[in-house]
């Protein structure tokens, strides 16, 4: 994302945009320029790209029309992450087959070649998912195919989000031209320049002095690892939330106000609190199609607590890479929120309990505590 | 309407019962309900009042109060 295509696709395209009096002849343009950006990312994720908008933009107008139908939006969304176990998880899940296979004389094992994981295609795929279930939900309406297209690739926010939905994103690419405002131009460049420090000058510096200890870590003391540990914790944020602010402020410099991604997360008094901070678009996108969706299968509170957090972060965990240790990473943070609606119980049935926990000294080392909890997910993230 | 959602919330999310709550009180952005108990208040709200609420319209920002729940339960 920080690259010179970038940059040079901005500036030429923003020219070009504002030049350009009708909004519609605007989106056509950011349309041309975000496939050529994804083409020279990978000429063969521009295909992925257009094959997947033009699937299902078709799929939610089915859905649109048929709306008790259910099995049409179930279609769609299984066609749509066809694509994302293709490109992304059919190697993790073939190495599962061939282990299970070990076991079991007559079962064949199979040989997959890697293919290419086009850029970006986890946030479009999620993308998509929502647009077709929101549709479903009555929450919007499938829109115009060429609005839908620049949701898919708008190369703003193409390679690492934010996870924006199309009801935000629709009405400000449907209005007949966004006025321009030299205050937007200013807060774009403004959040380009704190995102790329955020990233060049703080993430990299922190990555200068812990990668050496990742690397070896067998030279260092355990306490050398541990500053090494927290080193990451703010490392990965401000990696992070550099590029989102980058993101972000390049499509404000086209008049686009996208969803913001961070909330000062380390400041999270609970790990429920730390979720609604931390990458906002992928954890409400895990709220709003797992969460909600899983906790309506069965009311027993087992399955509430446990399960229902559990297998959600755990596929959370899955979507940042097709590895186990993600699938960890995401259990620690499901584990922890299981506790905590343990623990909230228990608040609400002790009174003095819950009194003792609104004081201020309460409130700071429920912030050191949450924080101890994430740092030392990130060790499963590290690997 | 408004009663019967008070009264739910004040029974069921409350950590306090006594805490006084009107159709303006700010009940997640202020943590009086946290976001787990949003699913059994999805729950509700679809068997007493027979509407489903889609997940994305049960948010701080548009489900915050009672009166902002009953306009959204009005919509569907």
């Amino acid at each position: 994302m920080i690259s010179f295509e970038y940059f040079a696709l901005l500036l030429i395209s923003l020219i070009l945009y504002w030049l350009i009096p009708k909004q519609f002849i605007r989106n056509i343009l950011l349309i041309i320029s975000s496939l050529f950006f994804i083409y020279l990312l990978d000429k063969w994720s521009v295909v992925v790209v257009l094959s997947l908008t033009v699937f299902s933009y078709l799929f939610g107008n089915l859905i649109y029309r048929y709306p008790k139908k259910s099995w049409i939006h179930f279609l769609g969304v299984c066609g749509v992450l066809l694509v994302l176990i293709i490109f992304k998880y059919l190697g993790f899940l073939t190495g599962i087959y061939n282990s299970l296979a070990e076991f079991v004389a007559f079962l064949p094992k199979f040989e997959i070649r890697k293919l290419l994981l086009p850029l970006g295609i986890s946030y479009i795929v999620f993308k998509h998912i929502s647009y077709l279930t929101d549709i479903k939900w009555g929450l919007v309406n499938p829109g115009r195919f060429i609005d839908f297209l620049l949701y898919s690739s708008l190369f703003t926010i193409f390679v690492a989000g934010p996870i924006e939905r199309f009801e935000r994103f629709k009405p400000q690419v449907e209005i007949n031209k966004i006025p321009f405002n030299w205050k937007n131009i200013d807060y774009g460049f403004t959040r380009i320049v704190f995102g790329l420090f955020k990233k060049l000058v703080l993430a990299d510096w922190i990555g200068y002095f812990i990668n050496p200890v990742w690397e070896k870590p067998f030279l260092y003391s355990p306490w050398i690892g541990l500053l090494a540990l927290i080193g990451y914790a703010f490392q990965i944020y401000f990696d992070f939330a550099g590029y989102s602010d980058i993101a972000i402020g390049a499509s404000h410099l086209f008049g686009f106000k996208i969803m913001e991604n961070f909330n000062k997360p380390y400041l999270a008094t609970n790990i429920s609190q730390f979720w609604r901070r931390w990458h906002i678009s992928l954890s409400d996108w895990i709220r709003d199609y797992l969460f909600f969706p899983l906790s309506q299968i069965s009311s027993k509170k087992f399955w509430q607590i446990f399960c229902v957090p559990v297998i959600a972060m755990a596929l959370c965990g899955l979507w940042h890479g097709p590895a186990w240790h993600f699938v960890f990473w995401g259990v620690w943070h499901g584990v922890g929120l299981c506790i905590y609606q343990l623990w909230n119980e228990k608040k609400r049935n002790n009174k003095n309990l819950n009194k003792a926990t609104k004081t201020p000294w309460f409130k700071y080392s429920s912030i050191l505590t949450n924080f101890s909890f994430v740092t030392i997910g990130w060790m499963w993230f590290i690997k | 309407m408004q009663e019967k959602l008070i009264e739910f919330i004040r029974d069921e999310f409350l950590a306090d019962p006594d805490t006084e709550i009107n159709e303006n009180t700010k009940l997640i952005s202020t943590g009086l309900i946290d976001s787990f108990s949003l699913v059994s208040l999805q729950k509700f709200i679809e068997k007493e009042f027979g509407k489903k609420i889609p997940a994305p319209r049960i948010t701080a920002e548009s489900f915050d109060t009672i009166k902002q729940m009953i306009d959204i339960i009005n919509q569907f």
